[in-house]
């Protein structure tokens, strides 16, 4: 489990990480979501070492993080490029060795991330003869390699079409199953919802929520749905029921409790029909929206 | 899916890891070499370099050309020259023949043939008609003048001033009542030191050039290889990823160790070619002497170019694009021409201090080891001074480096790097 504590950044006057706590569960599939500027790249470039953090710290597993603990991990920078000249197999293995592969296991390696990649005939095409996209998977690949302890990826999916997000996410669910903690950011909420077994919210520099989607649904006000034809509109004279939304028969209702949902219900099944009584499963991208409001 | 890694650094037990045992067979059965990452990044320098194209076709002109240099001296000095001078008397005729005589001495291949006109508008003429190369005349008061149509052969007014100095002498030795053995009685010893000492002087010049020559385009090429190839990894935040993996001094000295090996090899390369190719054509009696300063300047070169790697590698860090180099070089630059033009034109006082002078030393000291004698401890004390600023730039660059590399945005101030916090 990697642990992050009260982590701080400051750059000149702006507070860019403020305090930030969260934890990524060892075999969690973490997303970390937040508008452009909330702080999501500093903390990861803090967790990784590569900026100096103003306070707090990273434990793994209840160890503080070392250079050497550091090596072992999987790291995807937010911008993009390896070495736009050199055959992608002979960087990759470049990479495998830095992280204490042989140049035989790095290049085994390589070559089976790039064959899932379906980019094996292009291993000794330099990088810069790649698409963007192709160049994406090479920039995974490399993150993966060396089987890291701890993934931490920046916007792993940007750039993606959606069979390589597919290969992407598959190799991610090999890795989470191991029990290796994976953090990536993403702006794609429907990703996010496909892939995220925990959630952390960065706002301005500050968490604003931060769980696993039971935790974070189990936070959340319950919203129900009513369909009770042919007319919901008595729903508003309620007491403890928070109207958002009635059309005809359809309401979208917050209720204060679970005693006052059963007294709905009795009185809608009192006045005539009930097609649907069931509390909404909301998103977690919608939970996102929520929160971030 | 299973990777035959052989990571060592199992870090955490968080993750489960099912090849931990995969690991061990595959280490077990070969003994895994010491980790050392500055190795692993000096060899990716070298072979990056040793597969650009660029690199490879420079390098293969270069040797081709040194090989032809070579073996066009030796056709020059093998092939015969013979001249035909325009002479109006027996006084030319005389000194013609003692010309011809100097110039097939010592297994010398000059010859020279005398044809006698009428007057000395004749011989003129006989030049300008290509009749003769040059027009040999004694003019009334007894001095001579060589004429030549559009050019005097070096070669040939050389044996010719040695001949009529030796006709000269002969003659008013004779009109003394003595002889010119006579006469240069107790001199033999000092001429042969004279022209010893003179033709050891072109060798110095002529070396000293090569040797600024070689030291100004190691330095570019591969200072600029190793300038280029951080900004690279700045510029496409490799760095950040690498900087993870390995200590990022590692990162700094391997650069600097590759590119310093490829430069030393390169150097041996042209410095052995050039010397099989005198031996092999049978004009290495000179190479004897250009040894001992030849290992000397391999050595200072090494020092000299540590410096300027150092350098090189600050100047990248502090780039944002190779672009920025452009600009932010010319310190670096100007020092390396200040060891060009020392090196080809430099004398006396100016080039003693100069071979004290960190980089400049590099040239300038191998130089005066050629055509003068040094005390002894004067190249140690030269190399010393460019080895305590080797490492004390090294260090610096290793400071600033660190700060600089991972700094996105713009190029830096030197300064402004400094001040950074990692």
């Amino acid at each position: 489990m990697l642990h992050v504590k009260n982590l701080t950044r400051r750059f000149g006057t702006n507070t860019a990480v403020n305090n930030v706590s969260f934890v990524v569960p060892a075999g969690h599939m973490t997303g970390f979501v937040g508008a452009n500027g909330a702080g999501k790249t500093t903390t990861m470039r803090m967790i990784m070492g590569v900026l100096a953090a103003h306070g707090g710290e990273v434990l793994l597993d209840g160890e503080p993080l070392t250079a050497q603990l550091r090596a072992g991990f999987g790291y995807m920078p937010e911008e993009r490029g390896l070495y736009p000249k050199q055959p992608i197999i002979d960087q990759l293995v470049y990479l495998g060795q830095l992280h204490r592969m042989s140049a035989r296991g790095a290049r085994a390696g390589a070559l089976e991330l790039l064959e899932r990649f379906g980019l094996a005939d292009r291993s000794k095409d330099k990088l810069e003869a790649l698409s963007l996209g192709n160049q994406q998977r090479v920039q995974i690949a490399a993150s993966l390699l060396h089987r890291p302890t701890v993934l931490i990826l920046d916007e792993p999916f940007s750039g993606l079409d959606p069979l390589a997000v597919d290969a992407m996410v598959e190799l991610l669910r090999e890795r989470t199953a191991e029990g290796v903690p994976v953090l990536f950011s993403s702006h794609q909420l429907d990703l996010v919802d496909r892939l995220c077994d925990s959630l952390v919210v960065l706002q301005k520099g500050e968490v604003v929520a931060a769980g696993s989607g039971t935790e974070l649904r189990a936070g959340a006000v319950q919203q129900h749905r009513l369909s009770a034809p042919p007319d919901a509109g008595w729903i508003r004279e309620e007491a403890g029921v928070t109207v958002i939304d009635v059309e005809g028969s359809n309401a979208v209702l917050e209720i204060k409790d679970a005693a006052t949902a059963q007294r709905l219900l009795a009185k809608a099944m009192a006045r005539g029909t009930v097609e649907e009584f069931a509390p909404i499963r909301r998103s977690l991208s919608e939970l996102y929206r929520e929160v971030v409001k | 899916m299973t990777i035959n890694s052989t990571r060592t650094g199992t870090g955490n037990g968080a993750a489960p890891q099912p090849e931990a045992s995969g690991n061990l067979a595959t280490r077990e059965s070969s003994p895994e070499p010491p980790f050392r990452p500055w190795a692993i990044v000096s060899m990716r320098e070298i072979s990056v370099k040793a597969k650009d194209k660029s690199f490879r076709v420079y390098t293969v002109v270069t040797l081709l050309l040194i090989l032809a240099g070579v073996v066009f001296n030796a056709f020059m000095s093998a092939r015969g020259e013979s001249y035909t001078l325009a002479v109006t008397a027996d006084q030319g005729r005389a000194v013609v023949f003692l010309a011809n005589e100097s110039g097939r001495a010592d297994g010398g291949n000059v010859s020279f043939a005398s044809e006698t006109t009428g007057s000395s508008e004749a011989a003129l003429d006989l030049v300008r008609r290509g009749g003769a190369d040059v027009a040999l005349l004694q003019e009334a008061e007894g001095s001579w003048t060589v004429t030549g149509k559009n050019e005097v052969p070096a070669e040939l007014l050389q044996l010719l001033e040695q001949s009529l100095r030796a006709y000269a002498l002969d003659t008013n030795a004779a009109a003394a009542g003595t002889t010119s053995e006579q006469l240069l009685k107790g001199s033999e010893l000092r001429t042969n030191l004279l022209e010893g000492d003179a033709e050891k002087q072109i060798l110095a010049t002529i070396i000293g050039f090569i040797f600024s020559f070689l030291f100004y385009t190691a330095a570019i090429i591969f200072g600029m290889a190793i300038a280029n190839s951080v900004v690279e990894e700045k510029q496409n935040r490799v760095v950040e990823i690498l900087a993870t993996a390995i200590p990022i001094r590692h990162l700094l000295y391997g650069k600097v160790l590759g590119n310093t090996l490829m430069a030393m090899v390169q150097l041996a390369l042209y410095g052995g070619t050039a010397l099989l190719a005198l031996n092999l054509t049978g004009t290495a009696e000179l190479a004897g002497s250009v040894i001992p300063s030849s290992g000397w300047f391999l050595i200072f070169f090494l020092f000299g170019f540590l410096i300027l790697a150092a350098m090189w590698a600050v100047l990248g860090s502090l780039a944002s694009r190779p672009e920025d180099l452009n600009g932010s070089s010319a310190p670096v630059m100007s020092l390396i021409l200040a060891a060009l033009f020392v090196g080809m034109f430099a004398k006396g006082q100016i080039l003693v201090l100069a071979s004290f002078v960190p980089v400049v030393s590099s040239v300038a000291m191998p130089i005066r080891m050629l055509n003068s004698t040094l005390e002894p401890w004067e190249p140690f004390l030269a190399l010393g001074l460019a080895l305590v600023t080797a490492v004390a730039l090294l260090r610096l660059g290793e400071k600033v480096y660190r700060r600089a590399v991972m700094q996105g945005g713009g190029a830096l101030s030197l300064r402004k790097a400094i001040k950074l916090e990692h």
